[in-house]
């Protein structure tokens, strides 16, 4: 192991430790923070598997959505326990993101380009309508956890909960997320699923197990998302309904976020989804209601004039210079 | 014999519905089939021709039959402008570029449409009798959509096969670069493809108004974007024929199955029904992934 291959990690640290410190000098910004971390997590995470292997996961958010019911009932039925329950959460949270992404796995990744796009759609749109369609979890009622949480945390644990711990455990999620990826691209994972990105056939006529590790990083990046939905969806909102966890939006806002900063990059994710965050934050604050109507051409012209993201297009430019020890 | 009753008038009503899907999916169908785009952002054009209808019924008292050529010309013009506008640079570029970039076309229009005619649900019936016939009650207006949608189908059909220019582009589906070779030009073939696939589309958002009577909303296409998946997987994905039957056959299926599961007591039968398309959706996908009506590869 190399403390060279690792040096790329020092500018993204920089970042966190910078936002980390504006979230708590500057008074008022401790949310608006938490809110540009959450889509910077969740671009670390989607990162691992579609900036990774090339394959476009537009069911991703489903991963998110079980996450956030794994939290949801964990808190819902064990309540008891009191804040273990929350631990129980989280663990749940992991372990039935890890199960769908075995389930997905084994048999949408056989198919890929469109059709494995429009395959996770269906198993999104599906486990949605299962949910609503067969009462399971409250249905389309969902679970509503305010009051509950009040009564068996007390009113200033739960508050503390939903308005600092979540948001404590997201910016640890992102940190964890990085190390995760910048340990994978080092090892022979890293290697093994750029060449599968690049020519996937051609991978496997070379002797790499491509499914093993197409699958490994679909699961690493499933349990991050499991993470995210548990943290920044049920323990922060309080409440979760399968119209809001299942909208296929929050996918698409990761595939924006990592395709700005740049595919497969180390640092992309988090340039990526502080534009996005930070753009969708003051424009919602200064033309609200249009947002949207700015950020659709943005995209547009990124796609166009960047096709490998910002920090794609900074690593290609300075490829002989120093800076690229940084980037990876 | 309610049970039979009620599953009969469902399947009848299916089969309407689901000629209005066939025509909604074959736009899809064409631009991937030429162009090997997906375009994620399909829903925001049925959405349009459905605004349109609305406001030329409401403001001119034109009656949505009248209105599909407008439709279908203003279709067009918005597909020519987004091709060329966006859609041309992407030609070559990875998948998840045009994914990314319809997507960003569609959310564009949906904001630019909630700018101009605000985010209520809006709507319009246009009531030209209802027919009853045994168990059936179906209005009129709803039966000549499916006239007008099985005529659109027919008359695309003979376009493609009995035109020069509907074989060219015939061949572009089959081999870009053979197509090439014979001479065709591909770009142009490109820029008219994707706009009578919008054009389409845009027209289907029309026959679509005569069966949504006050569910006409900017942001209604998300819904329809996503049958259309399904419609054209079951197609074959890249056959606008195969899309327009699986249509049919999705309109059927849709409403013969709420029927169905309406009997099964503890449940939502509305949501139950999309539960078992999207996972009809996934099992033709790993069986057969050229669809039930494609042709092997």
């Amino acid at each position: 192991m190399k403390i060279r291959s690792y040096k790329p990690l020092l500018p993204l640290f920089l970042i966190y430790a910078l936002l980390i410190l504006i979230a708590v000098a500057v008074p008022g910004m401790w949310q608006p923070v938490a809110f540009f971390m959450f889509y910077v997590a969740l671009g670390q995470a989607f990162n691992i598997f579609m900036g990774l292997t090339g394959y476009v996961d537009f069911g991703y958010v489903a991963f998110l959505g079980l996450g956030a019911y794994g939290m949801a009932i964990a808190i819902k039925y064990f309540s008891s326990l009191g804040l273990i329950s929350i631990l129980l959460g989280i663990l749940l949270a992991v372990v039935m993101s890890i199960l769908l992404s075995l389930a997905v796995g084994a048999v949408a990744l056989r198919l890929r380009g469109a059709y494995f796009a429009i395959a996770t759609i269906g198993v999104n749109e599906g486990f949605r309508y299962l949910i609503e369609g067969v009462r399971l979890w409250g249905g389309s009622e969902g679970i509503v956890l305010s009051g509950l949480m009040r009564r068996t945390f007390g009113r200033e644990t739960a508050n503390l909960l939903s308005t600092f711990f979540s948001d404590i455990l997201i910016i640890a999620i992102a940190i964890l997320a990085a190390m995760t990826t910048i340990w994978i691209l080092n090892r022979k994972m890293g290697y093994a699923l750029l060449a599968l990105r690049e020519d996937e056939d051609a991978a496997r006529v070379m002797g790499i197990n491509v499914t093993k590790y197409k699958i490994m990083a679909f699961i690493t990046s499933a349990s991050f998302a499991g993470l995210i939905g548990a943290v920044a969806w049920t323990l922060k909102l309080t409440y979760v309904f399968p119209e809001d966890v299942f909208n296929i939006h929050y996918t698409v806002e990761a595939i924006v976020i990592v395709m700005l900063g740049g595919a497969g990059t180390l640092l992309g994710p988090v340039v990526g989804g502080l534009i996005y965050g930070v753009l969708k934050y003051y424009l919602s604050v200064v033309f609200p209601g249009i947002q949207l109507l700015i950020l659709a051409p943005m995209l547009i012209l990124t796609i166009i004039a960047f096709p490998e993201g910002i920090v794609g297009f900074i690593k290609k430019k300075g490829k002989k210079s120093r800076i690229s020890y940084y980037l990876r | 014999m309610v049970f039979a009753e009620n599953l009969i008038s469902n399947l009848f009503y299916g089969a309407l519905l689901g000629s209005i899907y066939g025509v909604a999916t074959m736009g899809l169908s064409l631009i991937f089939g030429v162009l090997r785009i997906v375009n994620v952002g399909h829903g925001a054009f049925i959405m349009i021709g459905a605004f349109t209808a609305f406001w030329m019924f409401t403001l001119y008292s034109l009656p949505p039959v009248a209105v599909i050529p407008i439709a279908l010309v203003f279709g067009l013009a918005i597909g020519f402008i987004a091709f060329q506008a966006v859609i041309r640079r992407l030609v070559d570029a990875p998948e998840l570029s045009t994914l990314l970039a319809t997507f960003g076309i569609g959310i564009f229009i949906e904001e630019l449409a909630k700018l101009v005619w605000g985010a209520d649900y809006v709507g319009f019936s246009w009531d030209i009798g209802t027919l009853y016939l045994g168990p059936i009650t179906v209005s009129y207006s709803k039966i000549l959509a499916f006239f007008c949608s099985v005529l659109v189908a027919a008359l695309l059909y003979l376009w493609f096969t009995k035109t020069k220019l509907g074989n060219a582009i015939r061949a572009v589906v089959q081999d870009r670069e053979g197509a090439v070779v014979c001479g065709i030009n591909v770009n142009r073939i490109f820029a008219l493809s994707f706009s009578i696939g919008i054009g389409l589309t845009v027209l289907s958002g029309v026959l679509v108004t005569l069966f949504v009577p006050v569910g006409i909303n900017v942001y209604m296409g998300g819904d329809y974007t996503l049958k259309a998946f399904v419609i054209s997987v079951l197609g074959g994905l890249d056959s606008p024929w195969g899309a327009f039957i699986a249509g049919f056959l999705f309109g059927l299926f849709e409403n013969g199955s709420y029927a169905i599961l309406g009997l099964i007591p503890g449940v939502e039968p509305f949501a139950l029904t999309r539960f078992v398309a999207f996972a009809f959706l996934l099992i033709i996908l790993l069986v057969k992934p050229t669809g039930l009506l494609g042709g092997g590869e």
